[in-house]
């Protein structure tokens, strides 16, 4: 058995010779020329892009496309001692300074050996010159690089969002692990939530090169996958009557001069179309605008700041979601609901409407407060139903309530019980409407509104003690929520969403922007799954009978009975509720929020204008537009209106 | 097996005294190696992604000490318990090797070959490489008289499940393992060299036979051609020799010193902290380092046969030239890929190579040798 196991040694022996012998070759008597071979060695990668996905609206209409940009890049490793007189020649031919060139080069988020872009939209005549001279220009390419293009110009921008460079934070993500510096990436909106769908996936292109820059051969190639195409529920011209609409409005109310703050400055706003039905958002407006093509190229920080700071009102800003106002009386509707639903109204029943309401004080205490809340009107309207309160949006049948609310359910501050769980049914009631929180909606950056209690009070105190300097929950906490106001915040989207439940028997759908995703083999990648149950908290009667309460307020002696004089409610049935908010210092925030319905189609319209005055004002007249273009009705002017609630 | 409980542990006490340190260092040698050189084919492009440039040497350095303890493990028994349970080690090897077919194994780059464990990929067909050789050393340790061509065969269908079981995740490198180690074990089981010649015959027509029934995946026979053909094949398995030669040959007499290999460090050489890991050596510590790469591995090899000479029972020499078979084959494969004299394969650089499973089976192989060794008296 030795003997066989030295034959299977002597094998082995043979494969040590062999290896010795190829590496005495290769590394001694070839090794000269590897050696040239490797100084001659480099790798340029191209990574070619993916197609980006397109984004449509409800019936197909392309709202963002894509088109070819020539983009300049430079590959530091390939240009060595010679950047300098690189940098200077581009400079001349790009007409951008080789200072400024300099400066996007040194770019740490790029990996060494990748090409960084420097300028796009470059001139054909300057990438053919620079194609044809590759001696001249080591390591610089040009190439059509595909960017957004948007067909309707910045209709739906603050829906559709835009992309930007990926962020270090997102970098260090592993959620992000795919993407290497210098990637573009959906930065808000569409584009942002639904980056994962329409990026694709980019190929790359990988050949050897020498050190002049010549293709020395292919080494690998990898295709790009086109991302899928997102169809959105926002309809293209219901989006450009939302806008439009909005911003005639916004105009037209610049022209009046409200009370004794001069013009109404009316600098922002937002309006919102969605279906109660499903809550598929057909518009989402929010104004000012901006372009979103001017994304395509990058911005320095000054001029980012400039165009978008506060000079211009934030155009980025989505009103629509990230705005929190207060809602003044739009709210009352849902006051309403949960005072009926408390037992602390009744529909048959009958409340006076005097100019001021004085909250209930210590009669035999001479040194106590005397609290006075004051109507929107100095007249006085008398005693009337629900119904009508809410119509005439009367303040002073409100204030009660609230502090009814105390009454019931805190005496000295203290919880009573009175066999109801939760102490605070006011906020419980509210936030079954879906105040307070968010709507998840499919947009990033939306905001939570806010429903105050006692908690959020003390905490709030707590930690912000000049900002909020009382701590403590008080009748007038209350009496303050039943008008919208006090420390209440919604956003227009909360606000139309709950009047979506309104419209819909109390049955509340999460309000949403994408349709569906469709693969580039037209196969449905995703289908967007209604998601609308029974949130609210308060008997469907009493739902109904708010929600019929609100077709007085455009008729007779309803606060937009002025605004929507001459509409044909036979029709189209309409009902809608005003609000002014009241922002001090600034001028009021002007509000409507709309229910119509007609030959089965059920739309919910709010519209926000900060600013602009009474709801009557600026808000209602702008709905108004938008309901006539949605049911294809004659456009009435926009005229002026009284100043009611 | 009739070992007395006493007389065992009184020879326990004294088998410790006889390990082989020379087999060890070397083995420890390599493993250092490894570590350099996969720090330098890696540091840089896991700094470029702003990941610790240390993070595969310090898995490696766990996957070391975890090696340790497999080979304390592994010299702790008696080697001869090894062949009472042989049979049930490579039954168990092969349900493993079925298994990881399923969904409970991994599959990473089209090939179903590990199985995901606490974060570590587990392949077994490593742990098939020693249960095989186990199972072959029994059985050829019980077989009486000269070889049959009926013994060769049945000794060659056992390694044959195996082996083809591991081609079709597919691993061809590790089938040409199960090969190595049924070959070398057959040579000093003093089959003859005919029954050998047919053995191979019968292997090649089976072969054919696979690539006409399209067993054989497209990439393991572009690899082949390119081996074979090198103008025939993609860019891409050409570029993969191009770049290993390249960075080879410029290493020259002394090589371009630690962490300054281009070729290394524009990442052109793929796979390099695995099957190409000796690319790495070869350009970096250049002719002179290769050589005592080699030498190393005829250190390791020397010891390893000389355990075979003299181990006290069949069993041993079989199990030690059979270790010894695996080792120098999966040398020979791979330095021979990285110049280029050898099909690229898949088959890691032994103890240098980044990658748990291989180091773990080779530590243990090291122990199972020193276990042989150390008992030679007993």
């Amino acid at each position: 058995m030795g003997l066989r196991v030295k034959v299977l040694a002597a094998l082995v022996l043979v494969m040590f010779a062999t290896l010795t012998t190829r590496l005495w070759f290769l590394q001694v008597l070839a090794s000269e020329q590897y050696k040239a071979e490797a100084k001659d060695n480099a790798v340029r990668l191209i990574e070619v892009p993916a197609q980006r996905g397109v984004i449509k609206d409800a019936n197909g209409t392309f709202l963002v496309q894509n088109r070819g940009s020539v983009v300049l890049t430079i590959n530091r490793q390939e240009l060595g001692d010679q950047t300098e007189r690189v940098l200077l020649d581009l400079s001349e031919l790009l007409d951008i300074s080789a200072d400024e060139l300099g400066a996007r080069l040194d770019d740490e988020r790029y990996y060494v050996f990748s090409p960084i872009p420097v300028a796009t939209d470059i001139p054909k005549r300057v990438a053919y010159y620079i194609e044809e001279h590759p001696k001249s220009f080591p390591g610089v390419d040009v190439q059509p690089v595909p960017v957004r293009r948007y067909p309707l110009g910045s209709v739906a921008s603050h829906v559709l969002g835009y992309l930007g460079q990926i962020s270090q934070d997102q970098l260090k993500d592993p959620g992000f692990a795919e993407y290497s510096p210098g990637d573009v990436i959906g930065v808000s909106g569409i584009e942002g939530v639904y980056e994962r769908y329409l990026a694709g996936t980019r190929g790359l292109v990988k050949y050897r090169v020498n050190s002049i820059g010549e293709n020395l051969g292919l080494i690998g190639r990898q295709r790009p996958v086109a991302g899928d195409d997102v169809w959105l529920t926002i309809d293209a011209g219901t989006q450009e009557l939302a806008e439009e609409s909005l911003k005639a409005g916004i105009q037209h109310a610049r022209t009046l001069v409200e009370s004794d703050s001069g013009y109404l400055k009316a600098n922002a706003g937002a309006a919102i179309v969605l279906d109660p039905q499903t809550g598929a958002i057909e518009a989402m407006a929010s104004y000012p605008t901006f372009d979103p093509s001017l994304f395509t190229r990058g911005f320095s920080q000054k001029e980012f700041d400039r165009r978008f700071g506060a000079g211009h009102s934030y155009p980025l800003l989505n009103r629509a979601i990230q705005g929190q106002y207060p809602p003044g009386s739009t709210y009352k509707p849902f006051v309403a609901s949960s005072a009926l639903q408390r037992d602390i109204v009744t529909t048959g029943g009958s409340y006076g409407c005097p100019p001021y309401w004085t909250a209930p004080y210590e009669e035999s205490d001479p040194d106590a407060v005397q609290y006075v809340f004051n109507n929107w009107t100095t007249a006085n309207l008398g005693y009337m139903n629900l119904a009508t309160a809410l119509a005439r949006s009367c303040d002073t049948v409100f204030y009660p309530m609230g502090y009814r609310y105390w009454d019931l359910f805190y005496v000295n501050g203290d919880e009573q019980s009175h066999g109801v769980v939760s102490h605070e049914p006011l906020q419980h009631d509210l936030g079954s409407f879906g105040f307070g929180s968010q709507t998840r909606v499919d947009l990033p950056f939306e905001q939570d509104g806010r429903v105050p209690d006692a908690g959020w009070k003390q905490a709030i105190h707590d930690q912000y003690p000049e900002s909020f300097p009382e701590g403590q929950w008080f009748p007038g906490d209350f009496i303050l929520m039943t008008i919208g106001q006090g420390d209440t915040l919604v956003t227009p989207l909360q606000l139309a969403t709950a009047y979506g439940a309104l419209e819909n028997d109390g049955k509340e759908c999460v309000p949403h922007v994408l349709n569906r995703v469709v693969a580039p083999d037209d196969t449905v990648v995703r289908e967007y799954q209604e998601n609308c149950r029974k949130r609210v908290r308060v008997d469907e009667r009493y739902v109904r009978y708010v929600r019929d309460a609100l077709t007085g307020t455009l008729t007779g002696s309803g606060t937009a009975a002025a605004a929507f004089a001459g509409f044909p409610f036979g029709d189209v049935w309409v009902a809608g509720k005003t609000g002014t908010a009241e922002v001090p210092p600034k001028q009021d925030y002007s509000w409507f929020a709309a229910m119509t319905a007609a030959g089965g189609q059920e739309h919910v319209v709010v519209v926000l204008v900060e600013q602009g005055g009474h709801g009557a004002t600026t808000a209602a007249p702008i709905a108004r537009h938008i309901i006539e273009g949605l049911y294809g009705l004659d456009f009435s002017a926009f005229t002026d209106v009284e100043g009611t609630d | 097996m009739e070992l007395a409980a006493g007389r065992v542990m009184v020879q326990e006490r004294h088998t410790f005294r006889h390990i082989d340190p020379i087999l060890l260092a070397a083995a420890i040698g390599l493993a250092v190696i490894g570590l350099f050189a996969i720090y330098s084919a890696t540091h840089q492009s896991l700094a470029a992604v702003h990941l610790d440039p240390g993070r595969f040497v310090k898995r490696q350095l766990t996957f070391l000490a975890l090696g340790a303890v497999v080979l304390m493990l592994a010299l702790s028994f008696d080697y001869r318990l090894m062949k009472v349970y042989a049979g049930m080690i490579y039954v168990s090897s092969l349900v493993l090797l079925v298994l990881v077919r399923t969904p409970l194994g991994t599959s990473v780059k089209g090939a179903q070959r590990w199985f995901e464990l606490f974060g570590f990929q587990l392949a077994p067909s490593e742990i098939a490489k020693l249960a095989l050789i186990a199972m072959l050393a029994a059985f050829l340790s019980e077989l009486r008289g000269d070889l049959t061509l009926r013994d060769v065969f049945r000794t060659a269908g056992l390694a044959a499940i195996p082996a083809f079981l591991v081609f079709l995740q597919p691993d061809l490198g590790s089938s040409i393992v199960f090969v190595a180690i049924l070959v070398g074990m057959l040579v000093v089981a003093g089959a003859r060299a005919r029954y050998l010649g047919l053995l191979a015959l019968t292997a090649a027509v089976l072969i054919v036979a696979g690539f006409q029934v399209g067993l054989v995946r497209e990439y393991q026979i572009e690899r082949l051609q390119a081996f074979l053909d090198p103008t025939s094949v993609s860019q891409d398995a050409l570029h993969n020799r191009e770049q290993a030669e390249i960075a080879i040959g410029s290493g020259g007499l002394t090589g371009v010193g630690f962490l300054k290999g281009s070729q290394t460090n524009l990442d052109f050489v793929p796979e390099q902290h695995t099957d190409f890991v000796f690319t790495v050596v070869g350009e970096e510590f250049g002719f002179a380092g290769a050589l005592v790469l080699l030498g190393l591995y005829g250190v390791l090899l020397w010891r390893a046969f000389r355990v075979a000479l003299l181990s006290r029972d069949p069993f041993g020499t079989y199990l030690a030239a059979g270790i010894a078979s695996m080792f120098a084959l999966q040398m020979f494969v791979n330095v021979g890929m990285n110049v280029g004299i050898m099909p690229i394969t898949g088959i890691p650089l032994p103890f240098v190579s980044y990658g748990g499973s291989s180091l773990l089976l080779n530590l243990a192989s090291v122990g199972l040798l020193l276990n042989v060794h150390m008992r030679r008296f007993a």
